[in-house]
């Protein structure tokens, strides 16, 4: 008698399993031997093995003998030729994918990690420093105290939480609307269940006690120094901050009329009320020293030359906010426009009312997730986008749904040929699209496309945004000497401009855009490195103290996520979507936080990962 | 239809090869002469690719390919040998010797281990590898509890070979594939639960193993460069399997199979390990006794003493009551030779017709059915042609995985490729359960069955009338008697259900190729012969004659019982069926054997018993045969033999019939002699000389022209190729056989009427033997003995694979007997539980001629109100019970229905039965 898959087959048990270790690979610490890893994952590989052929049943059992060997110090350069050798092999008469991929594993690993390997063999320790680090605390680019702030969020102390916060980054309200959290990413606490949803904690923080109401700690007494700061973007409000909490005065200067660069000239209201991003602006003003000019370009109404010398050291937090165009023809017709600067205008009050008009959007990023939902609101008839492949949609998934929701229309498989433009008036008429199929993959792991053999198509369009990319306006700067390649200005990971005494840079443009969190990072390290460069060792008061941790009995359950207002009712206005946490949830999610702070390698020396 | 196979082009090491489309690169290059060296691979059986060995390069790719399972595409080009091949293949090699154990010394498989030679051949001595498997297989139990076969996993080199042999080649998938951890594990069905396994113990595993991991037990005692081989032909059933006697010092220590036309390297536990150890037996019979009449004690003496007083005594009883008293049964056992030679002295010296063989209780309805409706009472097409590539297969009284195991295999073979079955038979056989339908029906109901399936054909118009029109006779007879058998009343005399029987007419009806294969089930009946003749009806309807893939096609059941018919052991014929009442032809043989023939048919063995205990057979003479063990109503066999005044056997063991024997001439077996055996498909096969048997024992056609001689017919000597040409001379049909062409290679089916006739594999080509084929119309009669109040429980008897007839042969396996040596009897749950009888409890079954014991199996298996029991066993010899109720034409007993009834037993009834 035949049968259906039992409901609780052996396959679907193990199926359960790996689901559950999923996320286990995913939150694989940080700080750890890749060898070791590699030795895991080729395990796996090889308990694959069906144990039909030779070389995969029996040879890959030899590979892991000889990894073991070399991982456990006890083996030669000879053993790591004979285990390339062996790989070679394996790879090459193996039956199917099982034993090739296993072998390529270890091949592969041969190619990225040989430093490791020789390290192994001859040093007997592993290269570099491999320490295992407090997972949130060290994905956060800016290293922000992530445990300690839930402990006195638990404790319903938010204005601690707070102080905490800023004890990294003086943006909390901001970061709690928009940051891409990649501190969420290897929280431990997905080897349980879900990572804990860090963000979604800090946003009920500061909607229980705004920013600007918090305090911040005492300055130091002021050191007489002065640093231009070029560009009022959380960059720069971050390394102010730090600096004048430091004792030094710090001068902004920032074309715009307002401060927040693109947090507030490029994330939409409905994301980050500009309301909310006062709030810490105001905080950061009241912290220290700090002197502000608006609607002042370096360049045009002060030049570069002039800071350097009124200035004992200069940090430039341009950001990235001119908006590319294609190089193609058409590409500046009336009706064309990159989402930076549609997303400004509209940051501005110049909205345009896209009333009955077909808007289309090119890319997937972010900036184009923020211009399409824009475009909604602005009662557009038919917003679409357009991407090569769904590898393209590097935007938050969160943000890619939102648009969904919202009636963004999404197509893939579709490259972007050229504009059509109506000869009478000269506006855009049309895009020409080019169907694709996927390809190989590059080197990254992500598919490639090429032309398929389809015929083109006109897709009829009244306004055409382009999301693909931003760059600086760093002419300015160039013209005096400023370093600079595509744009971008040359600086190192200590935001020490190239072979310029005193000028440091940091954020969008130094490293092409990106998130808030990373230019709050750059400029809290531009801060201290600027106060080092002056000779000083400033400290910074801690104002509030983590709440003692205590055990957790890590039963699985569900991660507390941040609902939005419903999509047909937000699509028409430009309030907030996100909707409040309750107080039961934020105190529940609170709570699953696992405190690797205070258990497993976070309370041993350098395990923090700051 | 198959699509026609092109050709393509591929260069293999700079040769440009043409090769046929859909050829694997090994084949190609095997077919080229190129050789590339393989461990695992087993054509069409195991293609899987597991060693690696035969991996070759294909430009374009950077990776190497397994030749054996790889398909050769046009263009390709093809590298089969490099530092990097030559590198790699010994790397497989090191990885293999890793996991192996290195027991070389006293492993069976030392001199013959695939894995041996490769290393030698590329020089690897030891393996640079550690290996992860060698110390936990040496640690698991060797699977050894088979009498025959062992598993040692430590020599297994995972290969799978084995597997696949069993599922694609013997079809039984009892060897599986299994896990341990991340270790690959091969369930080989030969520990302690070995019976429970649906194992059959054929081997065919064991002798495919590439190293000795699987063996052969009988392994241990030689090896191979110590033996020769000699190419024979099977002594068990008629299926004709071709295989080799491997002898050591004149001791047969092991079969090997060939690749005969029947078998194609198949054997099954019998052909295999059941073929020899009789030969060598302690208790052969090694002098010529007789009887001391005083003492009632056999007495020893010598070949002279026996051969003239046998003589003497036979022509004695001629002189006082004429030729007529004196019978003479050939054995369908022995070879066609000896079987000539038994008849040509009936014929010539006892003076009667009174000759027959064991057919007479086995296929003689078919012989009598087939020979009345279609001019030829053999199987029309050979077993390849109805096991493969055909559509249909329509099984009826024939349990053929256990009488015909290597037949079994076949059909189980051609169902696995998709083949419908249609199993006609009382019992749940094990082929049943892999059958589209089946029919389970009554015993002794194959003529209501046939007439119905014929009553759906024609109502449904799927008849062919072109070929009724063209080639038969009686069709309006038989439609008229067919019409009343109407789906719905053959259902209830079956016990079956209408629906199914007209899904199975129309099954067999519109299959455009449908064998008929049937077995004792349809002869073995009062009626066997009009059940015969009901096949050949069903046949003819649907003009599924006289083509490949069709037939009506008796499984024969011993050895050479198609011989045995057609070298005249019947009282009615000559050899090839010529008719003694026939004065041409009597005339004929009167001329060639140059002495005054009986015109009138004789008895049939069935009929010489009651003549005996009338009074009108005096002396018997049984070459081979064990009456007593294999007739119905053994009492009734014994009061005959008692009655005979003078009785000679002529055999290998004192049987239970001999020691009734006034006279015991000991004879050779199969492996000490010339001859020729002819299996169920009429192919005429050599058995050869293997060993000489210390002792007196003489070849069976040497004892008979002596005796021939004695008797007073001059009888020259003639070898047995000597005595084939004589056979040729005088039958048609044989007239192109010989030792000498045999011997040369050709396989011949006879007809064969010329020296250069390649034989005839399908029979009623062109048109039916008989010119137009009868329809014989046959209504249906009840069997002659029906349960009733007293005996309420229907019986039906056969065999079981692990034994064979009367067992003398296997009897002398003591593995088989290990594996099954206990008589049974199958009784269905609802009739055990009504009488209060558990599964393995030893009961009495009662007829109204005896009474048996037997060990119940309890279940399903048949119907209710049905039993059934194997004959082979002495503890619970069935024909005590079974019905001497004889056919009318072919004078066939009714083994398979008879009426019984089930006891309990007590102590005190055990000890006195």
């Amino acid at each position: 008698m035949r049968q259906l898959e039992k409901k609780d087959s052996m396959n679907k048990r193990i199926d359960v399993v790996l689901r559950k270790f999923h996320s286990r690979m995913i939150s694989y610490p940080p700080g750890m031997c890749p060898l070791v890893l590699y030795r895991s994952l080729f395990q796996i590989s090889m308990n694959q093995s069906c144990g039909k052929c030779v070389p995969c049943r029996d040879g890959l059992v030899e590979v892991d003998r000889m990894l073991h060997s070399i991982i456990a110090g006890m083996a030669t350069m000879e053993t790591l030729e004979e285990m390339r050798r062996l790989c070679q092999m394996i790879a090459e008469t193996s039956d199917c994918a099982v034993g090739v991929t296993a072998a390529n594993l270890i091949l592969d690993s041969l190619t990225e990690f040989g430093d490791e390997y020789v390290s192994h063999i001859n040093h007997k320790r592993c290269e570099g420093n491999v320490t295992q680090t407090i997972p949130c605390i060290t994905m956060c680019p800016a290293h922000v105290n992530v445990p300690g702030y839930i402990s006195l969020i638990a404790a319903e102390d938010y204005a601690g939480a707070i102080n905490i916060i800023r004890e990294k980054n003086p943006l909390p309200t901001a970061c709690a609307m928009v940051c891409e959290h990649p501190c969420e990413i290897k929280c431990r606490r997905g080897m349980i269940d879900d990572a804990i949803n860090i963000r979604g904690l800090k946003k009920y923080a500061v909607d229980q006690v705004s920013a600007d109401s918090v305090e911040t700690p005492p300055a130091n007494v002021r050191t007489g120094k002065k640093i231009a700061i070029v560009g009022g973007g959380p960059s720069g409000l971050t390394a102010a901050y730090f600096l004048s909490l430091m004792g030094h005065k710090a001068v902004i200067f920032d074309e715009h009329e307002k401060l927040g660069g693109m947090l507030r000239y490029g994330i939409p209201e409905y994301r980050l009320p500009k309301k909310r991003l006062d709030e810490d602006i105001q905080a950061i003003l009241q912290a220290g020293d700090i002197e502000v000019h608006c609607q002042t370009k370096i360049g045009k109404d002060i030049s570069f030359t002039k800071l350097k010398e009124e200035y004992d050291a200069v940090y430039l937090g341009l950001g990235a906010q001119i908006g590319n165009r294609m190089p193609m023809e058409n590409a500046d017709a009336e009706g064309v426009i990159p989402a930076a600067d549609f997303l400004q205008d509209v940051a501005n009050g110049r909205a345009m009312d896209l009333t009955g008009k077909k808007v289309v959007l090119i890319g997937g990023g972010n900036v184009a997730m923020d211009a399409a939902r824009t475009a909604v609101r602005l009662n557009a008839e038919t917003v679409h986008v357009f991407t090569r492949k769904r590898d393209d949609m590097t935007a938050l998934p969160s943000e890619v749904e939102g648009a969904m929701q919202e009636g963004v229309r999404f197509r893939t498989l579709l490259s972007f040929l050229n504009i059509e433009v109506d000869k009478e008036t000269g506006r855009v008429s049309a895009v020409w699209l080019q169907p694709e199929i996927v390809g190989e993959y590059d080197d990254l792991g992500f598919v490639k496309t090429e032309h398929s053999s389809a015929y083109p198509y006109r897709f009829k369009c009244d306004v055409l945004i382009l999301g693909v990319g931003q760059r600086s306006d760093t002419a300015a700067f160039e013209k005096e000497g400023v370093p600079a390649e595509r744009c971008r200005i040359k600086a190192d990971e200590s935001c020490i401009v190239e072979g310029m005494e005193g000028i440091f840079s940091g954020g969008d443009c130094v490293t092409g855009p990106s998130t808030a969190i990373n230019a709050i990072a750059a400029g809290q390290v531009a801060a201290e490195n600027i106060d080092e460069y002056l000779g000083f060792h400033h400290k910074i008061k801690s104002i509030a103290s983590p709440a003692p941790a205590m055990p957790n009995n890590c039963v699985p359950t569900g991660r507390a996520e941040i609902e939005e207002v419903d999509p047909f009712e937000r699509k028409t206005n430009f309030d907030g979507v996100e909707l409040l946490m309750t107080h039961e949830e934020a105190m529940r999610e609170a709570g699953r936080c696992l405190r690797c702070d205070h258990y497993g390698c976070g309370n041993m020396v350098g395990g923090r990962g700051e | 239809m198959k699509k026609e196979q092109n050709s393509i082009n591929i260069t293999i090491d700079g040769k440009e090869l043409s090769v046929k489309e859909g050829t694997t690169i090994l084949q190609a290059a095997e077919d080229n002469g190129i050789d590339i060296p393989t461990l695992c691979t087993y054509a069409h059986v195991n293609d899987i690719g597991s060693c690696r060995i035969c991996m070759v390069e294909i430009e374009g790719y950077d990776n190497m390919f397994a030749s054996c399972k790889e398909i050769a595409t046009e263009g390709m080009v093809i590298h089969t040998d490099s530092e990097r091949i030559t590198e790699y293949r010994k790397e497989m090699l090191r990885l293999i010797l890793a996991n192996h154990n290195l027991d070389c010394m006293s492993c069976p498989a030392n001199g013959i281990c695939s894995l041996q030679a490769l290393c030698n051949r590329y020089e690897v001595k030891h393996s640079t590898y550690q290996g992860h498997r060698a110390e936990f297989s040496k640690k698991r139990p060797k699977l050894d509890s088979n009498p025959y076969i062992s598993y040692d996993p430590s020599k297994c080199i995972h290969c799978q070979r084995c597997i696949n042999v069993c599922q694609r080649i013997t079809c039984n998938g009892t060897l599986k594939n299994s896990r341990f951890g991340t270790l690959h594990m091969v369930d080989a069905p030969f520990g302690k639960d070995y019976k429970k396994t649906g194992c059959e113990s054929c081997g065919t595993c064991a002798a495919i193993c590439p190293t000795g991991a699987l063996t052969l037990k009988r392994r241990e005692h030689f090896r191979e460069w110590e033996t020769k081989r000699v190419l024979t032909t099977c002594p068990h059933c008629a299926t004709g399997c071709q295989f080799y006697l491997i002898v050591k010092s004149n001791q047969i220590v092991n079969v090997e199979p060939a690749d005969g036309p029947s078998n194609h390297c198949r054997l099954c536990v019998k052909g295999r390990s059941g073929s020899f150890d009789f030969v060598n037996a302690p208790d052969r019979l090694r002098k010529p006794l007789i009887k001391n009449r005083e003492t009632d004690e056999f007495e020893e003496t010598t070949w002279e003493e026996a051969i003239s007083y046998t003589a003497k005594r036979f022509m004695e009883l001629k002189e006082k009551y004429g030729g007529e008293a004196l019978a003479g049964f050939a054995c369908s056992r022995s070879a066609n030779e000896d079987i000539y030679m038994v008849q040509k002295m009936v014929r010539t010296c006892f003076g009667s017709n009174n000759v027959d063989n064991c057919a007479r209780v086995c296929h003689s309805a078919t012989v009598a059915g087939l020979a009345k409706t279609l001019g030829s009472g053999a199987m029309t097409n050979p077993i390849y042609d109805i096991t493969h590539d055909v559509d249909c297969i329509l099984l009826i009284g024939s349990n053929p995985e256990e009488a015909h195991p290597v037949v079994g295999m076949q059909i189980r073979e051609a169902v696995q490729n998709g083949t419908r079955l249609i199993v006609v038979d009382p019992r749940d056989i094990t082929i049943s359960k892999d059958a589209d339908i089946h029919l389970k029906l009554r015993p002794g109901t194959n003529v209501a069955f046939a007439n119905g399936m014929m009553h759906a054909m024609i109502e449904e118009d799927l008849i062919d009338h072109d070929y009724i029109r063209d080639n038969t006779e009686g069709f309006e007879e038989l439609k008229a008697l067919v019409a009343e058998y109407t789906p719905e009343k053959t259902a209830e005399i079956c016990h079956i259900d209408p629906d199914n029987l007209r899904e199975a007419a129309r099954m067999y009806a519109t299959a455009e190729k449908a064998p008929i294969i049937y077995c004792l089930g349809v002869t073995e009946h009062s009626t066997g012969t009009e059940g015969v003749m009901s096949m050949s009806n069903m046949a003819l309807l649907c003009g599924k004659l006289g083509k490949s893939g069709c037939g009506v096609n008796p499984l024969r059941g011993q050895n050479n019982v198609q011989g045995a018919c057609d070298m005249g052991a019947q009282p009615t014929d000559y050899p090839g069926y010529q008719k003694v009442d026939n004065d041409q032809v009597r005339e004929k043989f009167e001329k060639a054997w140059g002495v005054s023939l009986s015109p009138k048919p004789g008895l049939k063995a069935t009929e010489v018993f009651p003549a005996a205990i009338e009074g009108k057979i005096k002396g018997l003479y049984i070459c081979g045969e064990d009456p007593i063990v294999s007739d119905p109503d053994t009492n009734h066999i014994i009061h005959a033999l008692k009655s005979l005044e003078f009785f000679v056997v002529q055999d290998l063991f004192m049987t239970p019939t001999a020691a009734y024997a006034d006279v015991i001439l000991p004879a050779i077996s199969y492996a000490e002699k010339e001859g020729t055996f002819t299996n169920t498909e009429r192919r005429v096969q050599r058995i050869r000389k293997a060993v000489t048997v210390s002792g007196d024992m003489r070849p069976d056609t040497d004892i008979l022209i002596d005796l021939m001689n004695a008797m007073g017919y001059p009888q020259k000597y003639m070898t047995p190729a000597e005595i084939m040409d004589e056979i040729a001379s005088v039958t048609p049909s044989f007239h192109g056989i010989s030792h000498e062409r045999l011997d040369a290679g050709e396989s011949l089916q006879w007809p064969c009427p010329e020296k250069d006739h390649p034989g005839t594999p399908i029979m009623h080509v062109g048109h039916p033997t008989r010119g137009k084929a009868l329809f014989y119309p046959a209504a249906y009669k009840p069997s002659s003995e029906l349960p009733d109040e007293e005996y309420p429980l229907m019986l039906t008897t056969g065999r079981i694979l692990y034994q064979y007839n009367a067992t003398a042969m296997t009897s002398r396996s003591e593995g088989l007997w290990d594996i099954a040596g206990e008589g049974f009897i199958e009784v269905n749950y609802r009739d055990a539980n009504r009488l209060f009888i558990g599964d393995g409890e030893r009961i009495i079954v009662r007829s109204r001629r005896g009474a048996i014991t037997a060990t119940a199996r309890v279940g399903k298996k048949v119907s209710e109100g049905e039993t059934w029991m194997p004959f082979h066993f002495p503890d619970s010899p069935v024909n005590r019970l079974t019905n001497a109720a004889l056919d009318e034409f072919a004078r066939i007993p009714e083994y398979k229905v008879c009426a019984v009834k089930l006891e309990k037993v007590g102590d005190w009834q055990e000890k006195v039965l």
